[in-house]
């Protein structure tokens, strides 16, 4: 799953990108709302996520926010600010945000409601993806098969979360790539047939499918 | 028992309008009796003058037919041309006295038919030949005569009848000049108190036409503080427009001070939170003594920040008289706001409204921050529903907000509205939300009380000033 976070104070953005990084999403910050406009309403930079601040530098957050909804940007968007009227949230909230968090604020909350956010996105009501004996539980960031706990990388969960976040769908390699690295990240789109290759010896066999040319599908039981 | 009179001062000072109808009306009771007494003093005048002037051409007429006989007697060569003369006691009247020597006067010695037997008795001055003097002296049945004289000298020549004076007398009843003076004193009177009671009566519906346009600004400041209009509407006169220009000014300028306050309070939460942000997020997931001491310190330094915030902007806000703000809209966007950040929770808000027109009366965002504050609480405590029923109640807003929740139970009630008080310290909140709702609502003087809900939760009424 990959985030940008668009925060100007450069101290909460390094502590936002740790500990997304150590919750297991690809991030990329960016601390101006110019930028912001610009990697957010990309079509090829496909963020499962944003995290974002109001007040910044270049363009107002609330300003990138309706730009971005009136490109047809979806992605769930969670603002992040010190504005804590309710004044200021009703305003966040129809300039089209999905939630509204203020300063300051415990980083367990707001990974608790990007989860949420990113969940309810991808039509999820749980906190536990599940797709036959696999168990993702995104609070814990753990992986059971069968009741029996699964070791993963950082990586091998990057792919296999969005893969539950997909069941049933075509995933394309590329898809993957752009939500489990984060832009500035050395991309090799082998290492992706890696963690494919990786996961399928861990997972039970013919969960994970390869569709020639297209990508790889997670088939859930209900579907077979 | 005893009643505590305002002194005139005070009345006069507490009333434009009785200032100007008692001066107004003073100045025409003094002019209009000014008017009467020179007007009755002149008309007398002319009237005596006249009198006199008609005494003066009988005095001429009787010296013109005044004849010395050669017994040295004296008789009138014709009689006096006004028959009031031949008629008895008509009040006009000559008499011709024969003024001797060493005081042997002869008073009477010819005299007007009018007389009868009486005798006018005159004071005894001697007027120098051919000077005229003025009297005023008894005359017949008590009234009092207006008289003329003057002295004949007859002088022949002769040693024996060396020489002789004659005074003649001429008196006139002075009713004659009176009457009309009276006649004319009471018309005049009379024009004079028609005249002022028809000035008075404009003076009244002049001060009345005058006031008119500062009983409208009582009604366009009415209406400012009654929170229908934000400044003073419409065309004044040119005497008051000045005022109502700089009434409007200083109202733009109040506001424009309230928005720079709540600017500030705001770029100062920001400067203060990020920093907090930062500190708290630095020490989280560390287990030391130092990391729960910050955490715990960052806390209460949020909670202050946001109590202290809160009350600021709202201590400005209600300072500023004639805002208004439409409640359903204001109620409309926190529920989207509610659905969206209690999502996960899927609570069913439902809005009930006897009138969707209600205004409250005061600013905006302080109605946000009420009403946020209470949904926010319901939301974290309801179970699946809540019900928010919006009415009016004798010329007051109110506001319930209804949960399913668990309630609280009523020793507690009073206990969360204090600052930073929480009944349930399981649940996320600072806190301060129904604290900041009781200051807010208490600056705007309204009403917050509790009860238990219907659905089964807690209750929460709000009452507040509105507009219509």
């Amino acid at each position: 799953m990959r985030v940008l976070v668009v925060e100007d104070e450069p101290t909460i953005a390094s502590q936002l990108s740790e500990a997304l990084c150590a919750a297991g999403y690809a991030v990329d910050v960016v601390g101006n709302g110019a930028d912001a406009h610009f990697h957010g309403g990309d079509e090829n930079q496909p963020f499962d996520a944003v995290v974002l601040d109001l007040g910044l530098p270049q363009m107002d957050g609330l300003t990138v926010l309706k730009k971005w909804r009136a490109a047809g940007r979806v992605m769930p968007v969670l603002i992040l600010t010190a504005r804590d009227n309710w004044h200021e949230k009703v305003a966040g909230i129809d300039a089209g945000a999905d939630d509204y968090l203020t300063k300051p604020f415990y980083m367990e909350e707001l990974l608790a409601r990007l989860r949420a956010l990113i969940r309810r996105a991808g039509g999820h009501a749980s906190a536990e993806l599940v797709c036959g004996d696999i168990v993702l539980d995104t609070l814990h960031s753990r992986v059971t098969v069968g009741g029996l706990a699964l070791t993963l990388t950082s990586h091998e969960y990057r792919v296999l979360n969005y893969l539950m976040h997909h069941p049933d769908q075509v995933v394309s390699r590329n898809d993957l790539i752009e939500h489990i690295y984060a832009q500035d990240f050395d991309r090799d789109s082998n290492t992706v047939e890696v963690f494919i290759a990786r996961l399928r010896k861990k997972l039970p066999e013919g969960v994970i499918e390869t569709e020639r040319g297209l990508g790889y599908r997670l088939v859930s039981p209900t579907s077979s | 028992m005893s009643f505590r009179v305002p002194s005139l001062s005070i009345t006069l000072r507490s009333s434009l309008r009785l200032r100007l109808l008692l001066g107004t009306l003073v100045w025409i009771a003094v002019s209009i009796m000014v008017a009467g007494w020179a007007l009755g003093g002149l008309f007398r005048q002319h009237v005596a003058a006249q009198f006199h002037a008609e005494l003066r051409t009988h005095l001429d007429q009787l010296a013109a037919h005044l004849a010395f006989e050669q017994d040295g007697s004296v008789s009138l060569s014709a009689a006096q041309s006004d028959p009031r003369f031949s008629k008895p006691y008509s009040g006009v009247y000559w008499q011709i006295d024969q003024v001797g020597h060493a005081g042997k006067n002869v008073s009477g010695l010819l005299r007007s038919r009018s007389l009868w037997d009486d005798v006018l008795e005159v004071p005894s001055d001697t007027p120098m030949n051919g000077e005229i003097h003025q009297h005023r002296v008894s005359g017949p049945g008590d009234t009092t005569l207006g008289m003329v004289e003057r002295v004949v000298i007859l002088e022949d020549g002769t040693p024996a009848r060396a020489e002789r004076r004659f005074r003649l007398i001429v008196a006139a009843d002075e009713r004659q000049m009176l009457e009309p003076v009276e006649r004319f004193n009471g018309m005049l009177w009379l024009t004079l108190g028609l005249l002022g009671g028809g000035l008075a009566l404009v003076a009244v519906i002049q001060v009345l036409i005058a006031l008119v346009p500062l009983r409208r600004l009582h009604r366009a400041l009415a209406a400012v503080r009654g929170g229908t209009t934000l400044d003073l509407e419409g065309r004044f006169p040119g005497e008051v427009q000045p005022l109502v220009e700089e009434f409007n000014t200083v109202l733009a300028q109040n506001a424009e001070v309230v928005e720079r306050a709540r600017t500030q309070a705001g770029n100062l939460a920001h400067a203060l939170k990020t920093p907090l942000s930062v500190i708290a997020n630095a020490v989280n997931g560390k287990d030391s003594e130092l990391a729960h001491l910050v955490s715990s310190q960052v806390e209460v330094a949020r909670r202050q920040i946001d109590y202290h915030l809160s009350r600021s902007r709202a201590a400005a806000s209600v300072r500023i008289p004639g805002v208004r703000t439409p409640v359903f809209p204001v109620l409309e966007g926190l529920v989207r706001v509610m659905k969206r950040i209690h999502a996960d929770r899927n609570i069913e808000l439902v809005m009930h409204a006897t009138n969707e027109q209600v205004m409250f009366r005061g600013e905006e965002q302080d109605l946000q921050e009420m009403l946020g504050n209470l949904l926010d609480n319901a939301c974290k405590w309801a179970a699946r529903r809540i019900e928010i029923s919006v009415a009016v109640e004798e010329q007051s807003l109110t506001i319930i907000v209804d949960d399913d929740g668990c309630g609280i139970a009523e020793a507690e009630r009073q206990r969360v509205l204090n600052r930073g008080e929480r009944a349930d310290e399981m649940t996320p909140g600072s806190g301060l939300g129904l604290a900041i709702v009781n200051d807010v609502m208490r600056l705007y003087g309204g009403r917050l009380e509790f009860d238990d809900s219907g659905l089964g939760g807690l209750r929460v009424k709000l009452t507040l000033p509105m507009t219509n």
